[in-house]
């Protein structure tokens, strides 16, 4: 049913496949939901893709069902080549929520290392390479400083640097700046944008933000909700961000593109249009 | 209706760990007979389950009119409405006092750490002490006795949660909330019944509910370190002295003091459901 | 500093204050030691059998600390099971509601049955099973409600369950056994102190209040009040160091 443009990309180069995914929640009873209707989606290598949609369309169950957190009703996962039980035991990605989630108990480094420590790592091995992601992220200062401590934003890039511990190909986000200022927010979407750059990882994306869709990615998948499903694909291409990219008239053209995909309407920006089911 | 549901499951589930202890209990003193254990499973100091509900219906002493039974559910009506009335007064007092720290910032900083204090230690050690007063004053007309030497206990101890819990509740109140009452020009007092005590509940409800375990727990503890006569808790003292000849009767005394903190738990639900109906699930207690 | 010193002079104000009265209030009313001593007249039997406070606080805080020790184990334990096993958590868990306003110490004269009264054994059991509970009930809470964004994140890293218990919900417990333990070491003196008005060995502080209360040296019971109450004190100030010592982000904690 896709029709997307890397549709037939190789093994090797698909981050992520979804075919046919389907979650229903409390399916029989009275309170049934669909959350995901029919769902695909190729992410290639590389790639950095947003999932955008109103509240309850379902975008954070589908980030959910590829980092096997749930698991869908109907369809197939594909992360990395395998499925995605698998990929999350052979931690082929990383996650960051909307809260940071970091452990109270534990410095900012040591909340960095738990993937590492999970995984079996030596002390000395996961003690440098903690310090390499604080140093990625800014934070080397703030090792041995508590979680509580940090602001918000500096909260959130330590769970970033957490979920590159264990070098996956792969980023999971769920509104990871949902919480923060708008200040802090831009600030945090080009250093991510840096990350990515340096790393060269795929990145999935959940978010409620149209401009930050738009300002980061290189796909916005649009959805919409009751049943949560895919409406529109629509591809961004901004080339090289910087700060007068949040100004620049190809900017604005995507973000109304979004903007008039997420009501329902066609405009004639770039996009696929996917099947309706 | 959830919560009822939710509640009834609760009380089943208590069952099967009720059974469970009369099985452990069997089972011990069937061990006691077959190896050596560490304490003493003679049927005087451990009667069997049956021997204890059968002894509910025996004369109190021999030839008497009332039942063990009667003499149990007697005594222990006679200390719940102790406890009650020292959870009332204790409540009362708590909350005045709660609003007076409230009120005026020295007198919080002043009585806060006394009364945390008092939490953390045995005041119950008075008790004793307060038998002295006996009957040995008259507040006015009223002849102090030694019931009420009881209801002051429970009240001293329902008093010390409750003033901070009330504390709390009554510091509840968001700076916004705040603002917007004093955008309306609301006086303290408006302030005090629209804001602050609604707020407070979630607070509140749960410190009365600690008040309400130490209202029963200190009438009868009062009641068996003063002696005072009537209650369970002296009930409690005297059958135990006679378990040689009558072992069941201590344990339906024991089973009737525990019916009592259930009753007063279940008051003191009853109340919480009745003053928490408006709030959201989440901050109820 | 300055903030410090004006936190601490209103309570310590309104105890000179209050203790002046009641001293006034005895003198002035000529108010009979068996309503109420003076403060000076407790003060000097404190200090004039500080040897006797010391022994009768050491017997009594002996129970009460085996008795917290141990229950205080056996709520862990139990919190674990509960946790592990949802039979177990339902089976405890509405006990330990209802027992809340039951006075468990009302046990006493049947463990003085049971077990040998002229020993401790039967005050440290009682002891024991009212700090079970308290015990119980907050490090359950503590296993149990963990932030569920955490549990995905381990779950996301691939986890173990054993691994879960290990590095998130033990450690999110700790200020929850915190809590537990502020409330059942207070507890615990009560019930070792009120266990001995039912009988038994007359060597704590609860049995010399009341001797000393029947013989109506009634300065000497208040003094004993006195170091009962500090006993009290010293249980819950150990237990405050203790976590201020070991989990330094407890009190920081409980922001979200």
């Amino acid at each position: 049913m896709s029709i997307e443009p890397t549709g037939e990309a190789t093994t090797t180069e698909v981050a992520v496949r979804a075919e046919g995914v389907w979650k229903v929640f409390n399916p029989g009873l009275a309170n049934e939901v669909t959350a995901l209707q029919e769902i695909d989606l190729t992410v290639t290598r590389g790639e950095f893709v947003s999932l955008i949609g109103p509240s309850g369309c379902g975008k954070s169950t589908l980030l959910r069902v590829i980092a096997d957190l749930t698991h869908a009703t109907q369809g197939a996962i594909q992360v990395a080549g395998m499925t995605a039980a698998q990929a999350r035991e052979d931690q082929r990605y990383g996650m960051a929520f909307q809260q940071a989630a970091l452990f109270d108990w534990r410095t900012v480094r040591r909340n960095v290392e738990l993937p590492l420590e999970l995984q079996g790592w030596s002390k000395d091995k996961r003690r440098v390479r903690a310090m390499e992601l604080l140093e990625m992220v800014q934070l080397a200062d703030f090792a041995e400083h508590r979680p509580w401590e940090l602001s918000g934003g500096m909260q959130q890039r330590v769970a970033i640097a957490r979920s590159l511990a264990v070098d996956p190909p792969l980023l999971l986000m769920d509104e990871p700046f949902g919480a923060l200022d708008e200040m802090t927010r831009e600030r945090m979407q080009n250093e991510l944008l840096r990350i990515r750059e340096e790393t060269g990882k795929s990145i999935i994306f959940v978010t409620h933000s149209i401009p930050e869709a738009v300002y980061l990615s290189d796909r916005v998948v649009v959805m919409s909700a009751r049943p949560g499903r895919i409406t529109d694909v629509i591809s961004v291409n901004l080339g090289q961000r910087n700060e007068d990219t949040r100004e620049a008239e190809v900017f604005f053209e995507s973000v109304t593109a979004v903007r008039e995909a997420l009501r329902g309407r066609t405009s004639g920006a770039v996009r696929s249009r996917v099947g309706e089911v | 209706m959830r919560r009822l549901k939710r509640g009834a499951l609760g009380v089943m589930w208590a069952l099967g760990g009720v059974l469970i202890s009369v099985l452990m209990w069997e089972l011990v003193k069937w061990l006691g007979g077959v190896i050596s254990l560490p304490m003493n499973t003679s049927d005087s100091a451990m009667p069997h389950v049956w021997t204890m509900i059968g002894g509910v219906g025996q004369p109190e002493v021999r030839g008497s009119e009332t039942t063990v039974l009667e003499a149990v559910v007697a005594a222990s009506a006679y200390s719940l409405l102790i406890a009650l009335g020292g959870f009332i007064i204790g409540v009362s007092v708590g909350l005045l006092l709660a609003i007076v720290m409230q009120r005026f910032a020295f007198m919080e900083r002043g009585l806060l750490p006394f009364v945390i204090a008092s939490q953390t230690v045995p005041l119950i050690a008075l008790a004793p002490l307060i038998t002295g007063i006996g009957n040995r004053i008259s507040v006015g007309p009223v002849q102090w006795n030694t019931t009420y030497s009881v209801m002051f206990i429970a009240a001293y101890l329902a008093f010390f949660p409750l003033s901070v819990g009330a504390l709390r509740g009554l510091q509840a109140p968001t700076a916004t909330a705040l603002e917007l009452m004093r955008s309306y020009a609301a006086t303290e007092r408006a302030i005090l019944f629209k804001l602050r005590f609604p707020a407070s509940l979630p607070y509140l409800v749960p410190a009365m509910k600690v008040s309400a375990a130490a209202a029963v727990v200190g009438t009868v503890v009062a009641e068996i370190s003063t002696g005072v006569k009537g209650g369970i808790g002296r009930l409690i003292v005297e059958y135990a002295r006679e378990a040689t000849a009558q072992p069941a009767k201590v344990y339906v005394a024991v089973f009737g003091a525990i019916c009592m903190g259930l009753i007063a738990a279940a008051i003191v639900t009853a109340l919480d459901v009745y003053l928490t109906r408006n709030l959201p699930k989440e901050s109820r207690a | 500093m300055g903030q410090r010193l004006r936190s601490v002079w209103p309570p310590v104000l309104i105890a000179v204050v209050l203790l002046a009265a009641w001293q006034l209030l005895v003198v002035i009313q000529d108010i009979k030691p068996y309503l109420l001593p003076a403060p000076s007249l407790i003060a000097s039997n404190f200090f004039s059998d500080v040897g006797l406070m010391w022994a009768a606080a050491l017997y009594t805080g002996t129970t009460a600390l085996l008795g917290l020790m141990f229950g205080t184990v056996l709520g862990i334990l139990a919190a674990l099971l509960a946790q592990r096993f949802v039979v177990v958590n339902n089976l405890v868990t509405p006990l330990a509601a209802g027992l809340a306003a039951v006075p468990i110490i009302a046990l006493t004269p049947l463990l003085n049955n049971m077990f040998n009264i002229t020993s401790r054994t039967p005050r440290v059991l009682v002891t024991v099973i009212i700090v079970f509970f308290p015990m119980f009930v907050n490090v359950t809470r503590g296993l149990i409600q963990v932030q569920p964004v955490q549990l995905e994140l381990m779950r996301s890293m691939n986890a173990r369950p054993r691994t879960v218990l290990r590095a998130l919900r033990v450690p999110n417990a700790i200020p929850f056994f915190f809590t537990g333990l502020k409330i059942a070491a207070p507890l615990a003196v009560i019930a070792a102190l009120v266990a001995e008005y039912f009988g038994g060995p007359q060597s704590g502080l609860g049995s010399r209040i009341t001797s000393a209360a029947a013989n109506t040296a009634y300065g000497r019971a208040w003094a004993y009040v006195v170091a009962s109450i500090i006993l009290g004190l010293l249980f819950y100030l150990t237990v405050l160091a203790l976590e201020r010592w070991t989990a330094p982000w407890t009190s920081r904690s409980h922001h979200n």
